[in-house]
């Protein structure tokens, strides 16, 4: 019984645990305890997987056509593994308390939180591209179990998103049946020797049905309209661990089947006559365009879980982008960004949540001044704010700037002009996101609003807290990503505890963070200790003119927050992309009429000839006629 | 023109001790005498102007600022918020509902801080004299450090008693602020004249006061009190018995 036996049966034991105990009042603290168990066991397993290629097995095997199927976590897996247990951590310590307690039906929350661990464990245990695909399977039936508990609008996206992600898996299904009739095998091994040999054609073909079904999980583009409904009408910590974790399971295979069964050679000989890009180059334009599109979208949100979700689909683009690079910067960035998002979107969602506790809503139009009455949500905030704009001195800055440095020396400077756009769509809509909520005029209604209860707040702080630290000391993180970097086959970035140390320029966020604490704290000593005089005045002793401010008066301006940048990017925002996707589904229903309607009229037989006769031409042209 | 603290304003109603418009010696060291003059300096040379442009006089301030006279190689510039203004700048006449208006930019500014009262109307009502609606004598209400005389006054009269004002800053005579803290009942007496005891403004001068350490003897009185009634902000209270929330997740179903 190996450690992985171990990982996966503690896993179930949980699902069927919170089966039982979900209902109960102490379920959220034995779920935490369960989760930190797990952790515990992904501890143990670290230092076996310290060589490049080494991977823990586990005992379940199965046969099948002549193959042994069997499942064992190697480094890469493993790096998700950590983000995806801990995220359910946090998840599980967030309900635990109060806000477990008012909840319509905890014990299914907690049900179907460790059946996704579970379903995300196998996956990332996969060692063939069957047990690739029966992971993929069990992510896509429990996240949708997951978006679909609540019902309403959820529901309804979820249901997309299962439309999709079927769609998805046939597509993969199909890359799969084309790699294993050349290979003769499942194993990532195999499929790679096959793959290389193939026609360009076909190998064009695998690449465009894998990316496409991946794709779906992670919110590529153009398959990124399921998402954000989805994520975020999920109850608060379920979509915490939603948003940290699970579209990233999209990446995690993309990195799987993209630069180990594929390869990023393969991909750069596909190269495209007359435009002077290859394979490589269109998934890391697409990755591109969706980062810029989703983030822009995510700007225009006004609604404070939309907008955090729909950063989560731009923030993909990142990740996807840094690993494409393939240098070991970009990848280190890429990856590690996997886990700095993780927990500074878990750090943004629990915060908002918490908000939707005490007030009972996220709109942005509804809030504002609760800095006041929530400040340790508003500090978790803050900080995971400064983590996605991708500032210094939270983790976020150094897995972008880890990206940007590996664009510049890829020679991408396009790619590094849409990153840096990127982020500044992100800066403007997390200050959106953080001056409607938490500053400016404090509501009427929410004048009696309390902080929320320990058992939230205390591990959204520590989010917040791990942001900090693994931004001051990103080696820390980096570390982890050695393992998942090794198990790629990318050679292993040199890091110190501070950052990189690179010829073309170096990152020591040691340094950084220092000085930036450093000229705080001259400026807390002149403001605070030589000036000392301050004094706090009523939110209503404020200067509009010389009016008279009161209750009943807005001057807290929320409502379309960016004008100006509405009128400009607004014709496309009003979405091109979702009447594209309305006339593809009329496209589809005018080509089943059809279709139906040709029947009607009887001339099946000509269609059957035609099928017939096309058939006969593969089969001959396959070699299989004489 | 301008008229400054010395050969003070001839419209002067009020028995006013000098001692208000001076620095009091006995309260500072000599140390932070010469911190307080250092200050001083400072402050003159750094003047921010909040334009409260309530009539006419508001053309000539254009030309004032921008590059024909240019204030702002002396270091005056205007401000848009009374918190960041260090000048008052009331450029003619005041109506009733203007002047609540100016009374609340004026206690919104921190200390220390300037009125210079532009044009006749703010000295005596000018052209309006006779009129219902406005106020005959700004400094009846708030204190004020100069007045510019004239219907219109030109933007040289305006630069002069800018540079008048920064003389009386330098040499520490610009208190005019100091007297409506230690004078607040007389000022809030003649404002509730006007506006009936009902009157208040979001900001507290009798704290603030107490917080420059201006408390005199006429700071408070039989018209302070009156703002006792609007003292408690519902706002700041919380009932002891606040209902837990978080019952909307359930009833959001």
């Amino acid at each position: 019984m190996s450690l992985l036996d171990i990982l996966f049966l503690g896993a179930l034991a949980v699902a069927l645990a919170m089966a039982l105990l979900g209902g109960t009042r102490p379920a959220g603290v034995i779920a935490t305890l369960s989760y930190a168990a797990l952790l515990a066991v992904l501890a143990l397993m670290e230092p076996l997987l310290a060589q490049s290629n080494a991977a823990i097995a586990s005992s379940v095997k199965f046969q099948i056509i002549g193959e042994e199927i069997g499942w064992s976590m190697n480094g890469l897996g493993w790096f998700f593994a950590l983000i995806t247990v801990a995220a359910a951590l946090f998840a599980s310590w967030f309900s635990s308390g109060q806000w477990g307690a008012v909840q319509y039906d905890m014990r299914r929350q907690h049900v179907l939180l460790a059946v996704n661990v579970f379903a995300m464990l196998v996956l990332l245990s996969s060692q063939d591209l069957l047990g690739l695909f029966i992971g993929w399977e069990l992510v896509s039936w429990a996240s949708f179990a997951m978006m679909t508990q609540r019902g309403g609008a959820a529901a309804r996206a979820a249901y997309r998103y299962i439309l999709y992600a079927l769609a998805g898996a046939m597509a993969v299904l199909a890359a799969i049946v084309i790699i294993r009739a050349h290979a003769a095998s499942f194993n990532f091994a195999d499929a790679r020797m096959a793959v290389a040999a193939l026609p360009s054609a076909t190998k064009w073909t695998v690449v465009a049905l894998l990316t496409a079904g991946f794709g779906v999980k992670m919110g590529l583009l153009p398959f990124h309209l399921w998402q954000a409904p989805a994520y975020s009408e999920t109850p608060g910590a379920s979509s915490a661990f939603l948003n940290a974790i699970s579209a990233r399971m999209g990446l995690y295979a993309l990195i799987v089947t993209l630069l180990q069964v594929i390869g990023t050679d393969v991909l750069t000989n596909l190269s495209v006559q007359f435009i002077w890009l290859d394979a490589r180059d269109i998934i890391m334009w697409l990755a591109a365009v969706t980062m810029v599109v989703a983030t822009f979208i995510a700007l225009m949100q006004t609604d404070a879980r939309l907008l955090l979700t729909w950063h989560g689909i731009g923030q993909g683009g990142y990740m996807l982008l840094g690993v494409l690079i393939a240098s070991p910067l970009g990848t280190a960035g890429g990856l590690m960004h996997v886990m700095n998002y993780g927990i500074y979107q878990a750090a943004l969602i629990l915060s908002v949540a918490s908000v939707m506790h005490r007030t009972g809503t996220s709109d942005l139009d509804r809030l504002g001044g609760l800095i006041t009455r929530m400040p340790l949500s508003y500090v978790t905030m803050l900080m995971g704010i400064i983590g996605l704009a991708g500032l210094p001195p939270m983790n976020g800055f150094v897995s972008k700037w880890m990206i940007y440095k590996s664009l510049l020396e890829g020679r991408e400077p396009l790619l590094l002009a849409l990153a840096f756009v990127t982020t500044l769509g992100t800066i403007l809509s997390v200050y959106k996101l953080i001056h409607n909520i938490f500053l400016g005029q404090l509501r009427q209604e929410h004048w009696e609003i309390r902080e929320a209860p320990l058992s939230m707040t205390v591990p959204m702080l520590l989010l917040g807290a791990i942001c900090f630290v693994t931004g001051a000391m990103p080696g820390l993180t980096l570390q982890l990503v050695d393992r998942a970097q090794a198990a790629i086959g990318v050679p292993l970035l040199a890091h110190h505890l501070g950052g990189v140390t690179l010829a073309t320029g170096s990152l020591n966020m040691l340094w950084v963070v220092g000085t930036m604490l450093a000229m705080m704290g001259m400026g807390a000593v002149i403001f605070y200790l030589l000036g000392g005089r301050h004094r706090a005045v009523h939110q209503y002793d404020n200067y509009a003119g010389g009016h008279f401010l009161s209750a009943d008066l807005r001057y807290h301006f929320s409502h379309e927050f960016y004008p100006g940048l509405a009128r400009v990017i607004g014709p496309w925002y009003r979405g091109w992309i979702v009447r594209a996707e309305a006339s593809l589904i009329r496209l589809s229903d005018i080509i089943g009429h059809a279709w139906r309607g040709s029947f009607d009229a009887g001339i099946t037989p000509l269609y059957v000839m035609a099928a017939l006769v096309a058939g006969l031409l593969w089969v001959r042209s396959a070699g299989g006629l004489p | 023109m301008s008229e400054n603290a010395g050969s003070r304003n001839p419209l002067q109603l009020r028995d006013q001790p000098e001692t208000c418009r001076t620095a009091d010696a006995e309260e500072r060291s000599a140390w932070q005498r010469v911190i307080g003059r250092f200050a001083d300096n400072c402050r003159a040379r750094s003047l921010f102007v909040l334009h409260y442009c309530t009539g006419c006089g508001a053309i000539e301030l254009p030309p004032t600022i921008t590059s024909r006279f240019d204030m702002e190689r002396v270091g005056v510039s205007p401000m848009v918020t009374p918190r960041q203004a260090d000048i008052l700048l009331i450029t003619g006449y005041v109506a009733l509902k203007t002047l609540k208006r100016v009374i609340l930019s004026y206690e919104q500014m921190q200390a220390p801080k300037y009125v210079i009262g532009f044009g006749s109307c703010t000295i005596n009502g000018g052209m309006y004299w006779n009129s219902y609606a406005t106020i005959k004598q700004l400094d009846q209400y708030i204190p004020t450090d100069l007045f510019i005389a004239g219907c219109m006054p030109r933007p040289e009269a305006v630069q002069e008693v800018f540079l008048e004002l920064m003389r009386m800053i330098d040499a520490g005579k610009a208190n005019a602020w100091r007297d409506y803290y230690r004078n607040y009942d007389h000022y809030l007496a003649n404002q509730q004249a006007l506006f009936g005891p009902q009157w208040h403004t979001p900001t507290d001068i009798v704290a603030e006061a107490k917080h420059y350490g201006l408390m005199g003897p006429g700071t408070t009185g039989p018209h302070t009190r009156l703002l006792d009634q609007h003292a408690e902000w519902a706002l700041d209270r919380i009932p002891e018995d606040y209902p837990e929330r978080g019952e909307n997740e359930r009833s959001e179903r």
